[in-house]
């Protein structure tokens, strides 16, 4: 196991931004950490590259337990590189940019430049090898801070967002690279993003973080709903103002506003008229499952099994019956 | 107006004929600013960059005096060390006063603050991003600090020429503490005084056109200077 967390907590002021019970990230694989703006996501990569000290909570990492002193953090940071979202690099050429890491880490100035030339062959970068940093483009700057932060080898390379501001070519590129030098070098990968298609082709493992609180491996579909009981006893939750779905009573603590989870493979796609009406408005590929977003007045995910999606075949503008049972739905 | 053209012909007469006072003037001038420029560089630039670097509780307070400290008359600071380096003032015994490190002394009283207060302006307005990148890059505190110091060195600079252009034209400390003695502490600022006062005007305005000469050249050298450091 490379970092075993537990009860770990963040708390700004009086607003607790992660409250993990545990998470286990194993040495040599991908994770992507997706969830909305604002979940933590950015919080946690910090903590996991030892730039923040939490609030609670214990870190084993590797061996050891973290003790969360200065110059012990400054060791470890040595084996764990973060990529921030909008990288900055250092107003000085790519080389200099790339030859900061190595310094810190007394490599000999004659090893150097060979071990630089090898991460910009790594990102496609070496024709920029003498090239003033501050005038790259945003791709270009994206992978030359990838190239810093692998030249040190690291153990772990955690990426906030890396293709978040590129244009397609350079997500393209920037998700080869990530599975190469996982592949490769055998370096674990830890993501942030929005961006389910490049988690799913890339992470070995995906983790949802939620208003700070992992929520399991695969949900989406997480909404604010309102909660009400009738008058047979049975709840009658209203989710987004629109959809309006009924679940027996002992799934709701007390009525009142909450956040649910639906879970997007447990969502029944029905043909006899009944169900809640949507609108088919995406369809793709995701492995070895076909995701389809659907209209039901809020957008709703489902993930297909490739034989449902044979037999039922829905396509882009149909209008689709859905059908929720009560263990699609999870209350958070 | 002939009278002001006859005085700037006379004076760049003056300039170009190397006048052996008026060389000694701009000589004692470039050595007493220079000195208290350097002086306050070495103390003001660390101080500054530690007020912004570091993280402490009365930083805001610290700030807030420094700023004000930009506001002290010249006149305050001259008769503030003139207290202590009088006769009677506790630093009597050195013989201070009217020399050229008494000058230096109020000088660098001057202008410390606001060497120390642009530096911190200076350092504030670096991108935080520089900070994380190299502490995740692995850089230990010293290292992190340096990589900062780095990218606000344009900065820096500009405040360390604020500060000489600050001593060079300031004229109140130079005159108390120095006492405008002829060859020894007399300065640019006090010799345009003395002759204006004498009415005579050709001596003054030499040192005037000196004086400008000498602060367009300090921007041209510091604009040289930031269009090469960035590449």
């Amino acid at each position: 196991m490379l970092y075993e967390i537990s009860q770990l907590k963040q708390i700004y002021g009086s607003r607790t931004v992660l409250d993990i019970h545990l998470l286990e990230i194993q040495a040599g694989g991908v994770y992507a950490l997706l969830g909305p703006n604002g979940a933590g996501k950015t919080t946690l990569l910090k903590i996991l590259a030892f730039l923040e000290t939490p609030s609670q909570g214990t870190i084993r990492y590797g061996a050891e337990t973290v003790h969360f002193t200065e110059s012990r953090l400054q060791l470890l940071r040595k084996t764990v590189v973060l990529a921030e979202q909008n990288p900055i690099l250092f107003t000085a050429s790519v080389f200099k940019n790339l030859e900061f890491g190595l310094k810190v880490r007394k490599v000999p100035k004659p090893n150097r430049q060979a071990i630089i030339e090898g991460a910009l062959d790594l990102v496609g970068m070496r024709a920029f090898i003498h090239a003033p940093a501050h005038r790259l483009s945003g791709g270009e700057t994206q992978r030359v801070a990838l190239a810093r932060a692998l030249v040190v080898s690291p153990r772990v390379l955690l990426c906030d967002e890396p293709t978040a501001s590129v244009d397609a070519e350079h997500q393209a590129a920037i998700v080869r690279i990530l599975r190469n030098i996982n592949l490769e070098k055998k370096i674990t990968v830890i993501l942030s993003t929005h961006d389910r298609f490049h988690a799913q082709t890339l992470a070995h493992h995906t983790l949802y973080l939620n208003e700070g609180i992992l929520t399991g491996e695969s949900e989406e579909n997480i909404f604010r709903a309102e909660s009400g009981i009738l008058q047979d006893g049975s709840v009658l939750l209203t989710v987004g103002g629109v959809l309006r779905l009924p679940l027996p009573s002992d799934r709701i603590p007390s009525a009142g506003p909450l956040r649910i989870a639906i879970d997007s493979e447990k969502i029944l796609l029905v043909k006899d008229g009944s169900g809640i009406f949507a609108t088919v408005r995406q369809v793709g590929d995701a492995k070895d499952k076909i995701r389809a977003v659907v209209d039901a007045g809020l957008p709703i995910v489902l993930m297909l099994s490739r034989k449902t999606y044979r037999d039922q075949a829905p396509m882009v503008g149909d209008r689709v019956g859905l059908a929720f049972p009560p263990e699609s739905i999870r209350v958070l | 107006m002939t009278f002001l053209i006859d005085s700037v012909r006379s004076a760049i007469l003056l300039v170009f004929a190397l006048d052996p006072e008026l060389v000694n003037i701009v000589a004692v001038s470039l050595k007493v600013s220079g000195s208290s420029t350097i002086v306050a560089a070495l103390l003001g630039v660390p101080l500054g960059f530690l007020i912004a670097f570091e993280r402490f509780k009365a930083k805001r307070m610290v700030i807030t005096v420094l700023n004000t400290l930009l506001a002290v008359p010249t006149v305050v600071v001259g008769l503030f060390v003139y207290t202590f380096i009088s006769r009677r003032g506790i630093l009597g015994a050195f013989d201070l006063l009217y020399t050229q490190k008494a000058m230096i002394i109020g000088q660098v009283i001057l202008v410390l603050p606001l060497v120390t207060a642009l530096t911190i302006a200076a350092v504030s307005r670096i991108d935080d991003r520089y900070r994380k990148t190299a502490m995740t890059l692995g850089a230990n505190r010293l290292q992190t600090g340096w990589v900062v110091f780095r990218e606000a060195r344009f900065g820096v600079v500009s405040a360390v020429i604020a500060a000489f252009g600050r001593v060079i034209a300031e004229v109140g400390v130079v005159m108390m503490l120095g006492g405008n003695a002829r060859g020894f502490t007399r300065t640019m600022t006090t010799a345009m005084a003395l002759e204006y006062d004498k009415g005579e005007f050709t001596l003054a305005v030499a040192l005037g056109i000196i004086l400008l000469a000498l602060s367009f050249g300090l921007n041209i050298l510091f604009n040289l200077f930031q269009g090469r450091s960035r590449i």
